[in-house]
C-alpha cells in the first residue's frame, strides 16, 4: 500500500452517520453500497481498498463481493485518478460533429492516451460513451461536470485555468499519488490480497473475459508445460487424467 | 401534419425557472398531485392512462397502463422505479427534463406510485448527471418540506417516499433487471426473464420501471384529460413525444412533437441539413436501432411507421447522416459502444460484440477482408435473441443497415494484396 495523505479512521467516523442515513433509505442495507463508495469517493477522490472495506463491514458483505460490484462501474476508481478527470465523448453524434479532432487535440497537449494519467498527476484522460448531450458537440465531463461545444481554443483555457488553480469545478481529493493509469493491472494488489498465481499475467480484469483475451491460452500453456503448480487448482482434473500422480500429491500433502 | 414543435413537457423551458418550486406551482405544478390524493382512485389514473394510449417513452414503446396492470395483489409492498439512467447512444431528452424541470419529474414519479398503490418509489440516476442528481435532490427536498412527499399526505393517510439513487456508469443499468440489481447494490447485470419485474422486480416484490418522460405525461394527461393525448399522434401511436435530433442538422436539439411527424419534417424542424448537405440516412431510435434510408423520409415518425421501415422508434434518438458519412467508422463506433458496454454475462453478446469491433477496427484501418463482409452480414444469426437481454440483438442493426446500403464504402477498405512471406 502506497503512501496515504488521510486518516481513514477518522474519516470513517466522520462519515458513519452520513452511511446510517443512506442505509436506513432502503429496505436492504445493500442498496446502500453503491451511495457509500460514492461518498467515500468524493473524499478520497477514488474508490480506495479501505473504503471498500469498510463498506463491506457496514453491509455484511465479504470484501471480495463488494470490490466485484465496484469494478462493475466505469465511475468508481480503484486507483488514484489525478485532480481533473478529464471525460471526452467518443459517441457516434460527437464523433461526427468533430469529437475525433478534440480526442487528438487533447492526446497531444496532455501527452497521454485514453485512460492514462499525466506525470505531474494533474490530468485523468478517458475518453467515454455516449453523455447525452449530442446537441452541443463535442462534450466532455470535467469531474462530472459537463463541458459543452468544444474547440480547441475552449481547451487551452480550461487547460490554463486548472493548471493556474483558477478553474471553477473543483478537483478531485488527492489522498494518494495517482500512477500512470487508474485501471486495475492483472496482477494489481486491491482489497483482497492479489490475485492467486494461477490467475497472475492471464487475463485484464477490465476486459470482459472469454475467447476475447489471453487468459485461457496462457493458462493452458502452463497447464501443458508442467512448469507451474496448478496442483492444488486443478486436483480434480489430475485425479481423473493421472491417478498414479494423485497418490504422490496427497502423500506429499499429509507431510505439510 | 405539419411540421410544428408542440411543447408540452418541455413548455417553459428556457423561459422560467422551473427548478424553483414556487415558479412551478405558478404553473399549475403539482395540482394533478394534490387532486389525484384527494379525488381519485389508483384505478382512476390506471382508467386515464389506458384511454390516453401512452406507450413507454424509454425505448420499447410497451403500453403504460398495460404494464401497470401486470402487479399482481400477493401482499408484499409494491415499488415504482423512474429509469433516469439515460445512456442509449444518440438521446438526451431525459437529462435535459431532469436538470430544467425536476419538478415535472417528481411529479409523475408521484403520480405513477400512486396509480400502482406503491409507498415507496426510486429514481435511478445515471452516474454522469452529478449536477442533475443535485438539481432534483434540490426538488425533492422542497416538495417534502410543502407537504408533498412523505407521511399522512394532504391529511389522506396515503405515505409515499422517494429515493434517490445514482448510478456510476454502466450503460447496461438501463435495461430494467440491470437496473433493479444496481439498485440492490449488485453488479448491473441483467435478470433472466421471467420472472419479470412486475412479479419479482425489487427485493423480489411487484415492480414497475418507467422511464422519465412516460412518468413525465402523466402530469398533462391528466390535467388535459386523457382524449387530448389520444387525439394527436396515429392510429397505435398515440399523442407527443420528445425527439432528441442530432448529428448533421443545423439546430440539433430536443423537439416535442405529435407522434406522425415525418422524418423529412423533423429534419426542417431541426433547421435542415448542415451546410446544405443531402441527408442520406437516419438512425431513428438510438444506438440499437437500425438506419432508415431515403425511400424511408416522408414515412411518420411513430411506432409502426418506423417498424415497417425496418427499424425502431426506440428512445427517440433521432441521428441524421450527410452523405459525408464515413459508415464504416460510425459501425465501428457503434458496435465498439456495445462491446464495450456488454456486461459479459452471455457469450453471444460479450464474444460477438468483442470480434466484430475488432473485425470492424480491421476495416477503419483499411485491412478488412472480403470474407468478414459475408460474416458480418449473417452474423446476427449467433448473436441475436441469444441472451437475456436486448443489448446483444442491438450490437448489428445499425452495422448490418449500413453495410447492406453502402457496400461500396467498407469493399473500399479491404486489403488490396495479400503478400505470402
Amino acid at each position: 500500500m502506497s503512501d496515504r495523505l488521510i486518516n481513514f479512521p477518522a474519516l470513517l467516523a466522520e462519515l458513519k452517520p452520513e452511511c446510517d442515513a443512506l442505509i436506513a433509505q432502503y429496505e436492504q442495507p445493500r442498496s446502500a453500497l453503491l451511495p457509500i463508495i460514492h461518498l467515500f469517493q468524493s473524499r478520497e477522490g477514488f474508490a480506495s481498498p479501505e473504503a471498500m472495506r469498510a463498506a463491506a463491514a457496514m453491509l455484511d458483505l465479504t470484501p471480495a463481493v463488494v470490490e466485484s460490484t465496484v469494478s462493475f462501474y466505469t465511475l468508481f476508481f480503484r486507483k488514484p485518478v489525478g485532480k481533473y478527470v478529464l471525460q471526452v465523448c467518443r459517441g457516434l453524434s460527437c464523433s461526427i460533429s468533430g469529437a475525433n479532432e478534440i480526442m487528438a487535440y487533447f492526446r497531444e497537449k496532455l501527452g497521454v492516451g485514453h485512460l492514462q494519467t499525466t506525470d505531474d498527476g494533474m490530468f485523468s484522460y478517458e475518453e467515454v460513451e455516449c453523455l447525452a448531450a449530442c446537441d452541443k458537440p463535442a462534450c466532455m465531463q470535467v469531474n462530472l461536470e459537463f463541458v459543452y461545444s468544444l474547440t480547441p481554443a475552449v481547451i487551452d483555457e480550461m487547460i490554463a485555468a486548472m493548471r493556474a488553480g483558477t478553474y471553477a469545478t473543483a478537483p478531485m481529493a488527492q489522498t494518494e499519488a495517482p500512477a500512470k493509469t487508474w485501471q486495475v493491472d492483472q496482477n494489481d494488489e486491491v482489497s483482497t490480497g492479489g490475485k492467486s498465481k494461477g490467475a497472475q499475467d492471464v487475463s485484464d480484469p477490465n476486459n470482459a473475459g472469454g475467447l476475447g483475451d489471453k487468459a485461457g491460452v496462457i493458462m493452458l500453456d502452463r497447464i501443458v508445460d508442467r512448469d507451474f503448480a496448478f496442483r492444488g487448482r486443478t486436483r480434480e482434473r489430475v485425479v481423473l487424467e493421472e491417478p498414479a500422480q494423485i497418490k504422490e500429491l496427497v502423500s506429499e500433502d499429509a507431510h505439510h | 401534419m405539419a411540421a410544428v414543435v408542440t411543447p408540452v413537457l418541455t413548455a417553459g423551458i428556457g423561459e422560467a425557472d422551473l427548478r424553483d418550486i414556487a415558479v412551478y406551482r405558478e404553473r399549475g405544478g403539482y395540482r394533478q398531485w394534490e387532486r389525484a390524493v384527494r379525488d381519485l382512485k389508483p384505478a382512476d389514473i390506471q382508467a386515464a392512462c389506458d384511454a390516453s394510449g401512452l406507450r413507454g417513452r424509454g425505448g420499447a414503446g410497451f403500453p403504460t397502463g398495460k404494464k401497470w396492470s401486470f402487479l399482481p395483489n400477493n401482499g408484499k409492498p409494491r415499488y415504482l422505479v423512474c429509469n433516469c439512467d439515460e445512456a442509449e447512444p444518440g438521446t438526451f431528452k431525459d437529462h435535459m427534463l431532469l436538470e430544467e424541470t425536476p419538478h415535472l419529474v417528481l411529479e409523475g414519479i408521484l403520480l405513477g406510485a400512486y396509480a400502482i398503490g406503491s409507498h415507496h418509489a426510486f429514481i435511478y440516476i445515471r452516474g454522469e448527471f452529478k449536477a442533475g442528481y443535485a438539481i432534483f435532490m434540490a426538488a425533492l427536498d422542497a416538495a417534502r418540506k410543502a407537504g408533498l412527499v412523505g407521511k399522512d399526505l394532504f391529511g389522506t393517510g396515503y405515505d409515499l417516499e422517494v429515493t434517490v439513487h445514482r448510478g456510476a456508469g454502466a450503460y447496461i443499468c438501463g435495461e430494467e433487471t440491470g437496473l433493479l440489481n444496481s439498485l440492490e447494490g449488485k453488479r448491473g447485470e441483467p435478470r433472466l426473464k421471467p420472472p419479470f419485474p412486475a412479479i419479482e422486480g425489487l427485493y423480489g416484490a411487484p415492480t414497475v420501471v418507467n422511464n422519465v418522460e412516460t412518468l413525465a405525461y402523466l402530469v398533462p394527461i391528466l390535467e388535459k384529460g386523457p382524449e387530448w393525448f389520444a387525439s394527436v399522434g396515429t392510429e397505435k401511436s398515440k399523442g407527443y413525444k420528445i425527439v432528441s435530433i442530432s448529428g448533421h442538422v443545423n439546430k440539433p436539439g430536443n423537439y416535442e412533437v405529435a407522434l406522425g411527424t415525418t422524418v423529412n419534417e423533423l429534419i426542417q424542424i431541426a433547421g435542415g441539413m448542415r451546410e446544405g448537405r443531402k441527408l442520406v440516412a437516419v438512425q431513428p431510435g438510438g444506438g440499437s436501432s437500425a438506419c432508415i434510408f431515403e425511400e424511408h423520409f416522408d414515412y411518420p415518425y411513430d411506432y409502426e411507421n418506423i417498424a415497417k421501415a425496418g427499424s425502431m422508434l426506440g428512445s427517440g434518438a433521432f441521428l441524421a447522416f450527410d452523405e459525408t458519412t464515413d459508415f464504416v467508422a460510425a459501425a465501428h463506433n457503434m458496435v465498439r459502444f456495445f462491446a464495450h458496454e456488454s456486461c459479459g454475462q452471455c457469450t453471444p453478446c460479450r464474444e460477438g460484440g468483442h470480434w466484430l469491433e475488432t473485425v470492424l477496427r480491421r476495416f477503419v484501418e483499411g485491412r478488412g477482408l472480403m470474407s468478414d463482409l459475408d460474416m458480418m452480414r449473417r452474423v446476427s444469426s449467433t448473436i441475436t435473441g441469444l441472451n437475456l437481454c436486448a443489448l446483444g440483438d442491438s450490437i448489428e442493426p445499425f452495422l448490418k443497415s449500413v453495410l447492406n446500403r453502402f457496400p461500396a464504402q467498407f469493399e473500399a477498405r479491404v486489403l488490396k494484396e495479400t503478400t505470402h512471406v
